[in-house]
């Protein structure tokens, strides 16, 4: 492990998130708000970075997978650490734990959040809030790494770590130039959806909020009854397609400016997900249909939380911990399977769930034809064995590690629905759960212990574990 | 002497028997080969099966003293040991390289009465760990159960003994355990006396206790540090018995291998090291796996051109301890000259223990020679031998005696009783006491034959 040159890029990253906190800062004081809380955030997260980058200055350049996935791994969690001291400075937060969590649940887009009231809160902090959403969906060294190309042959590794799904592929040669096209479509739909929600009645600030929190997919909101609170069907409208849009593959818009439509609506996966997403909007409606005046309203409401579950944003409109039991479990079951990879959303990734799929058809046909040679394929391409073990793994780290969590939240003797909902609502980075932790309750009142579980749940979820699991393996410590 | 099979192995050992005067007949199946050792070396050469009766008979088994069985396969060598027997040969040597027959060589040898079996492969595995065991060192042989240990080193610029007469800086060191027994330089070799001069380069022989010879180099200013880190390239049968080794001494390893199920079978039987799978010889994989983390690097390939190369960067990646395993001897003067120290060749390893076996046989009845070693180079030897009551000038201060040995011969030490003796002017040899000698050259058998006649 090469720690030198670890140290330099988490130093240099933490320059980056201390320039970010400049922008909610002038926020607030566009809104006449003290940028003191910020200014000395800033200051202690440029001079660690500054620290860390001069520091390390000699590294010699030697930098593979693993110094990728560890580096990954550990910037997410110093990224939390430092992110939280905004939170920390502005008086509104009990705990340093609960910042701690707040922001872990901003940067991996999870927008479960531990206030109570969030309208009190400065402009700035909200801002800040959003905007980690913003900057942790589409990846913070994807960022880095698009702005600071110097970085080199070390960019590919780190993005490989940072990207969610099981095949990453480069849009175009260059990494760095791969980054820079990621994030131009990322704000370019940003700023659509910005457009959109002002022309429907929203006001600039909440619009941004807003925009962002559905860009990253994360869910954060600047009202207590997120959504729900400007009741408005046009609004929620326009939440809903957005918040499918940004839970597709990116590298499909990527093929549509370029004129590639045939190729991008070949994908296996997009069509997996708009079909998981239609079912369960039709479930759900059919199921919750006594209970809203008219089936439109209905359809408004399914679709809406459908969009928001499976593309693991967390906005709500309605309060689905009152639905009845088969709407409730299927949204769980979403919660899993998560949106599509390389999108900016979470949970298990859709392609995952198909090659899993595939795999056990394939298992099933083996014992019907022992002696078969079967290839699992992808979008029409033969699926490498490798990837086949690495998803199969990853499915069983996921359900496992969900467990075992659920047990350390177990601790602070809710219901059985909130322990279990709570994890994989962190684990999938959704937000909301079922019960305590539902659409309508939030985290405040579990135990600091579980917040830590929980917060490690969120950055496990959004690096889909490996690097996490990278940074607590001891060969991965080791300098041989 | 019949040696059976002229590989490699067999062709060492048959010339250095004959150097030292004894009567060799080559069997081989191969016309080629004995055709071509026939040109090489002045034996008698015979076509044919070595465990055949007629074969033996015609190789002159009867007046056979030590039957050699060094064929490609370890179960004719084994077959061919029991025939030896069987006719009549006291002595039978077989190579057994297969790691599945390593527990049952003892019951092989009493089982089929064969002298000695030996195996190449784990002979340089032994070797290698030594080697890692004391990282300053070019090599290290060891005498009298590990209390005496003989080992190389590269004087370099700086070095305080360099360009001094041993004698001037004989008031440094004259409390430490420690003799210098030989010195290599280019071609060269010679043993040193009190006014020789060491040279930059010059590869230098020390004899002493482990404690001396390590507080020498502590004063030289290159302290032993552990070696904790072992990189192998190469996942043949050396490193399956170097990795045993290795990890008994608690040391983790890596191991580059290109073959994917030798990968496995290395695994399965080693689930403690990190074996990748790639090709060793990458600068790239290297780096990624971070070789410049490793404490030793360790080239096994099957290639010696290869070896060489990746030794080279390792040498360059300033990697401490180097060694490359060199099956073809004429590469081990260019990796020195390059920069590597150690260079293993299984060859020769297993011809210095056969060597060693016959020579004991030999004088079985004199002054029993219990260690043998091939160093400079193959330019000198280091003899243990056992003092029997009989042997000569025995009680004699070795300074009266000086004038009676024998040109390029020098008594590095003397242990008696469990006491390591470095021997100055008043020490004596008593009967029971186990000597070790240096001789620039070969042909010592006898304890007795250091003196002129």
């Amino acid at each position: 492990m090469n720690f030198k040159l670890v140290a330099r890029i988490t130093g240099m990253t933490l320059l980056l998130e201390a320039v970010t906190m400049l922008l909610p800062m002038f926020v607030g004081m566009l809104y006449g708000e003290t940028p003191v809380p910020f200014l000395l955030s800033i200051a202690i997260t440029a001079a660690v970075g500054f620290a860390l980058m001069m520091g390390f200055r000699k590294a010699d350049h030697s930098f593979y997978a693993r110094e990728g996935f560890f580096t990954v791994g550990l910037i997410w969690v110093l990224f939390g650490a430092f992110g939280a001291l905004p939170f920390q400075f502005c008086g509104y937060f009990n705990h340093y734990i609960d910042c701690f969590f707040e922001t872990i649940s901003g940067f991996t887009t999870t927008g479960a959040t531990i206030l109570t009231e969030i309208e009190s809160l400065p402009k700035g902090i909200l801002f800040w809030r959003s905007f980690t959403h913003w900057l942790g969906g589409m990846g913070v060294l994807v960022l880095t790494t698009a702005l600071l190309p110097f970085l080199g042959l070390s960019s590919n590794f780190l993005i490989r770590a940072e990207s969610p799904g099981p095949v990453k592929s480069k849009l175009v040669p260059r990494a760095a130039q791969s980054s820079l096209i990621l994030y131009s479509i990322y704000l370019g739909l940003t700023l659509l959806e910005v457009l959109f929600l002002k022309i429907a009645g929203m006001n600039w600030f909440d619009a941004f909020n807003h925009s962002m929190a559905t860009a990253g997919t994360g869910g954060f909101s600047t009202r207590s009854a997120s959504v729900a609170a400007y009741g408005s069907p046009v609004i929620e409208v326009i939440i809903t397609v957005f918040m499918l849009l940004f839970s597709v593959n990116f590298s499909i818009y990527f093929l549509i400016i370029t004129g590639r439509v045939k190729q991008a609506l070949k994908s296996d996966e997009l069509r997996f997900f708009l079909c998981v997403v239609a079912f369960a909007i039709l479930v759900i409606t059919w199921n919750i249909r006594d209970m809203y005046e008219t089936v439109s309203v209905s359809l408004r409401l399914a679709a809406f939380q459908v969009a928001s579950v499976i593309s693991t944003t967390g906005f709500v409109t309605a309060d689905f911990d009152k639905w009845p039991v088969l709407s409730k479990m299927l949204l769980v079951v979403l919660m899993f399977v998560g949106a599509c990879a390389g999108s900016t959303g979470g949970g298990m990734k859709c392609s995952r769930i198909l090659v899993l799929y595939r795999t056990c058809k394939r298992e099933v046909r083996s014992i019907v034809h022992p002696r078969a040679v079967t290839v699992v394929r992808l979008d029409g391409a033969p699926l490498p064995e490798r990837t086949i073990q690495t998803t199969g793994c990853f499915f069983v780290i996921y359900i496992f590690l969900t467990f075992c969590m659920s047990l350390v939240v177990g601790l602070d003797n809710f219901s059985f629905t909130t322990t279990l909902t709570s994890v994989i609502t962190c684990i999938s980075n959704v937000g909301p759960g079922l019960d305590v932790v539902g659409p309508t309750g939030n985290f405040q009142s579990l135990s600091m212990l579980s917040k830590l579980v929980l917060s490690f749940a969120m950055v496990l979820g959004r690096l889909e574990m490996y690097p996490i699991l990278v940074l607590f393996s001891r060969s991965a410590w080791s300098r041989f | 002497m019949i040696i059976a099979g002229a590989g490699k192995v067999g062709a060492t050992v048959a010339e250095q028997l004959t150097a030292e005067g004894h009567d060799v007949t080559i069997v081989d199946l191969s016309e080629e080969i004995t055709t071509r050792r026939s040109n090489q070396l002045d034996v008698m050469c015979i076509k044919g099966n070595c465990s055949s009766r007629e074969t033996l008979l015609e190789a002159g088994a009867v007046d056979t003293d030590v039957l050699i069985a060094t064929t490609e396969s370890d179960e004719l060598n084994l077959l061919c040991c029991y025939c030896g027997h069987r006719l009549g040969i006291p002595h039978t040597v077989a190579r057994v390289r297969e790691i599945s027959y390593i527990d049952e060589i003892e019951t092989l040898k009493r089982d089929l009465n064969i002298t000695m079996i030996v195996n190449p492969e784990h002979a340089t595995a032994v070797e290698i760990s030594r080697m890692l065991r004391f990282p300053n060192a070019a090599n290290v042989d060891t005498f009298a159960r590990g209390q005496v240990e003989l080992v190389a080193f590269h004087v370099q610029q700086g070095d305080f003994i360099c360009d001094h007469a041993i004698m001037d800086v004989s008031r440094r060191i004259q409390n430490v355990p420690f003799l210098f027994c030989a010195v290599e330089r280019g071609s060269e070799a010679f043993i040193p006396n009190g006014r020789s001069v060491l040279k930059q380069g010059d590869k230098v022989y020390i004899a002493g206790t482990p404690n001396g010879i390590h507080e020498f180099f502590h004063m030289l200013g290159r302290q032993a540090h552990k070696i904790r880190r072992a990189f192998i390239i190469g996942g043949g049968r050396i490193c399956f018995y170097l990795l045993a080794e290795l990890e008994r001494l608690g040391m983790s390893c890596k191991v580059v291998e290109k073959d994917a199920a030798r990968c496995r079978t290395l695994s399965e039987a080693f689930p403690r090291a990190t074996i990748i799978h790639g090709d060793g010889t990458d600068p790239e994989l290297l780096s990624e796996e971070r070789i410049s983390a490793a404490d030793a690097f360790i080239a096994l390939t099957n290639r010696d051109e290869d070896n060489l190369i990746i030794s080279l960067y390792a040498h360059q990646e300033k990697v401490p301890k180097v060694v490359a395993k060199s099956s073809h001897q004429n590469y081990t003067s260019i990796a020195r000259s390059a920069g590597v120290e150690s260079v293993v060749s299984p060859k020769l390893t297993t011809a210095a223990q056969i060597l060693q076996l016959i020579r004991g046989i030999q004088n079985s009845k004199g002054n029993t020679m219990t260690a043998l070693y091939r160093i400079a180079s193959n330019q000198a030897e280091a003899m243990q031998f056992r003092v029997t009551s009989d042997a000569r000038f025995l009680g004699t201060p070795l300074k009266e005696l000086r004038s009676r040995l024998r040109e390029g011969i020098l008594i590095a030490v003397i242990v008696r009783n469990n006491e390591v003796i470095i021997p100055q002017g008043s020490t004596t040899l008593e009967a029971g006491d186990e000597v070790i000698v240096v001789a620039k050259d070969s042909g010592i058998i006898d304890l007795d034959d250091i003196y002129q006649s």
